[in-house]
């Protein structure tokens, strides 16, 4: 049974013994120089005046025109230099700050953005509110397997705002590092890095130690969004790390091959780094590569395709080979379309599995996402994080040592001997059985185990009433409302969102 | 060649999903002087719907349905100027106009649809992504579309899909068209509330619900 007791948030990154390289040395120089050969040839969309700017002042071909811009392969190389791999997402204290680029194993978010949550009550799915937002980041403070936190869900009560008040949600209800995948517009951009000051007790202080971070998905193939780059910079501005993802889709915005589907992908995020990096160099960064298939019956998009999986992988290296720390696996949403199917257990293993042997800095990981990251089930994250204790049990290898090859208490145990009343049998059995919601043993006669659903739902009931995040100081969190209702009454915010000016 | 054979081409243009076959033969039916409208409905129609059972059927997939379609679209903007100026009719099942809202540039999703739905014998204007409201409202009021396909693929441009609609009844032809909403964040739920007549939750689930609005 799992034990679920009160205790301050902690982070805990998964290192594994066992490594996976899916691409060779050749293999890698092969898909760098395509992508390059992307970048010069074909060129990247930006639909930003203030971004095509930059580049051309730098000296990349720019079409102001078709807001289209070519990269020379020196550019890339000369600016990814002043790239800086490694650095801290920051908790609000030390021990939760997650050291990407220190080889401490890979951290996992719990991310989203899904429109719909499951009701806790009614179990009835409904449009997510802000209070959804508060509860799952308090559920990600409380879970060790958590390192990184996302608004999970959209905070549909709130309009145009709602990425502002997620990111409030958040800061008050974890003390874990926050990043906005949302936050895709300058204005907002503004308001969310000003909370991350107050809190963080200055700019100077939050550049020290960034407390929040953006992550910026492109519009594959090969096109940036206006607002998310604008925002970027807004956040490059303030020394915030910043990720570039692309979601290149074989067969659909990517050639339906693996390497052109990596080569497209890296080319659409090196695009956004090399901006970064000529606009305010040594700019905290990393990239995410999505690869995905389609249905081709449908045209459904498919997060938990093996293609997608160990493809995923191979961007692992990619990224590591331009100097850039990485965030891989989307798959945690599955593709099922059935609440807690065997599917999406098959998917999340073994792609989080493969991840983490690759040596992925980050990844999405137990964030309670299905049906393809549009809805929240939030007891799911107790499913997410038996996954993610058998990865972690997986990748430990196994550990040879004096101690563990026992001679001793074989020798005295002896033949037709039991292990099982020896003091050391004691000590390490439990060990060998971790926590577990699937194992719950059951009251009711003739069942073995408990419906793991309800022991899920137990914990995360559980968890809500018991956890206590540690709060902000009163006067912080009263600066943090001031900050999202003037961002509430901010016409031209609202002017900015709604696409108008 | 004798307008029989000309069709009979016209169709297998469609099905070997030949673009620039598609559009010579088109070229030629208006050099010929042969209505335009019969034209589409003798020649391209039938290849369409042929592409349309062979998917349906699941002998070809995707890809062939787009090129298909593209072929076909490629045909039909060659015919589709002589028909207005003729003022014929091509038999169609309904026509549409289908765009992404204003302030979004995703566009994938709403391209499978249109694709689907021509495949499926509808007659769709695709106006492209980061349309405005004024936009959708003055096409309608040009076009008089008997259904209107709005997509939206953000949370903070859902609310777009709504402005359409009150867009549309405050220039009153809400009435005369029926309002098929989709996109990521989009469920039946958001459909009824904004007063959406149909949700697709995906391409082949978008032409049902057309088909079903339309009494197809």
């Amino acid at each position: 049974m799992i034990k679920l007791e009160e205790r301050r948030a902690s982070i805990q990154p998964i290192k594994s013994k066992l490594k996976l390289s899916t691409l060779d040395d050749e293999e890698i120089k092969k898909i760098n120089q395509a992508a390059r050969d992307i970048l010069e040839e074909v060129g990247v969309f930006f639909p930003s005046e203030k971004a095509l700017k930059i580049f051309a002042d730098a000296k990349a071909r720019v079409d102001f025109d078709k807001k289209l811009v070519k990269i020379p392969g020196h550019m890339v190389t000369e600016y990814l230099k002043k790239a800086s791999g490694r650095y801290t997402l920051a908790g609000r204290r030390p021990e939760l700050d997650a050291k990407i680029g220190s080889n401490e194993g890979t951290y996992f978010y719990c991310s989203g953005e899904a429109p719909n949550v499951v009701d806790l009550e009614t179990g009835a799915r409904r449009r997510a509110v802000k209070s959804d937002v508060e509860n799952m980041a308090k559920i990600a403070d409380y879970f060790p397997i958590v390192s990184l936190v996302w608004p999970t869900v959209s905070s549909g009560d709130k309009g145009e705002t709602a990425p502002i008040h997620g990111v409030e949600a958040c800061f008050n209800s974890t003390e874990k590092h926050v990043q906005t995948e949302s936050v895709m517009d300058e204005i907002s951009a503004k308001y969310t890095i000003e909370m991350a000051s107050v809190i963080a007790g200055g700019r100077d202080k939050l550049r020290e130690r960034p407390i929040y971070s953006l992550l910026l998905c492109g519009v594959a193939p090969l096109s940036q969004d206006k607002g998310g780059i604008e925002s970027a910079l807004v956040f490059a501005e303030a020394g915030l790390p910043i990720g570039f993802m692309s979601m290149p889709t074989m067969g659909l915005t990517a050639p339906p091959y693996q390497a052109a589907d990596l080569a497209i992908g890296l080319a659409e995020v090196l695009s956004g780094c090399v901006l970064i990096q000529i606009a305010y160099p040594g700019t905290p960064l990393f990239i995410s590569i999505m690869p995905a298939i389609i249905d081709p019956r449908s045209g459904d998009y498919f997060f938990g395709s093996s293609f997608s999986q160990i493809t995923s992988t191979a961007a692992v290296q990619l990224a590591h080979s331009n100097g850039l720390p990485i965030t891989t696996q989307f798959s945690f949403g599955g593709s099922a379309f059935k609440l807690n199917s065997w599917q999406m257990g098959i998917e999340n293993v073994y792609g989080h599995l493969l991840s983490v042997m690759a040596g992925a800095d980050m990844s999405f990981g137990p964030s309670g996402m299905i049906e393809a990251v549009t809805l929240l089930d939030m007891a799911r994250i107790l499913f997410d994080r038996e996954i993610f204790q058998a990865i972690d049990i997986i990748t430990k290898g196994v550990e040879v040592s004096d101690r563990t090859l026992a001679f001793d208490m074989i020798r005295e145990v002896g033949p037709r001997g039991m292990f099982l009343g020896q003091k050391r049998t004691a000590e390490e059995l439990p060990k060998l059985w971790p926590p577990s919601i699937l194992f719950e043993k059951s009251k009711v006669v003739g069942e073995k185990y408990r419906n793991a659903e309800e022991v899920a739902r137990e914990a995360i009931d559980w968890v809500l009433k018991n956890h206590h995040p540690a709060p902000l100081d009163e006067k912080v969190q009263q600066e943090l409302r001031r900050i999202v209702a003037a961002a509430d009454r901010d016409e031209n915010l609202k002017r900015e969102l709604k696409g108008r000016k | 060649m004798g307008n029989k054979e000309l069709f009979a081409e016209m169709e297998q243009s469609i099905v070997n999903y030949d673009k620039d076959e598609a559009v010579r033969l088109a070229k030629m039916a208006l050099q010929k002087g042969i209505d335009p409208a019969v034209a589409i409905n003798e020649g391209f129609v039938k290849g369409i719907q042929a592409v349309g059972d062979l998917f349906g059927e699941g002998e070809i997939f995707l890809p062939e349905l787009v090129m298909g379609a593209e072929a076909m679209a490629a045909a039909t903007d060659i015919l589709g100027e002589a028909i207005k100026k003729s003022g014929g009719k091509a038999k169609y099942l309904a026509k549409g106009i289908a765009g992404t809202v204003q302030g979004d540039i995703h566009e994938i999703g709403i391209r499978l649809v249109t694709t689907f739905l021509i495949a499926n014998g509808f007659d769709i204007t695709f106006l492209g992504t980061d349309v405005s409201t004024s936009l959708f409202v003055d096409k309608a009021k040009e076009l008089k579309p008997d259904i209107i396909l709005l997509s939206a693929l953000l949370t903070t441009t859902m609310p777009n899909q709504k402005e359409v609609i009150d867009s549309l009844k405050e220039a009153g032809i809400r009435e005369s068209v029926k309002v098929i909403v989709g996109g990521a964040p989009i469920s039946q739920d958001w459909a009824d509330q904004i007063g959406a007549d149909g949700y697709g939750w995906n391409a082949p689930a978008a032409v049902e619900v057309v088909k079903k609005l339309m009494g197809i």
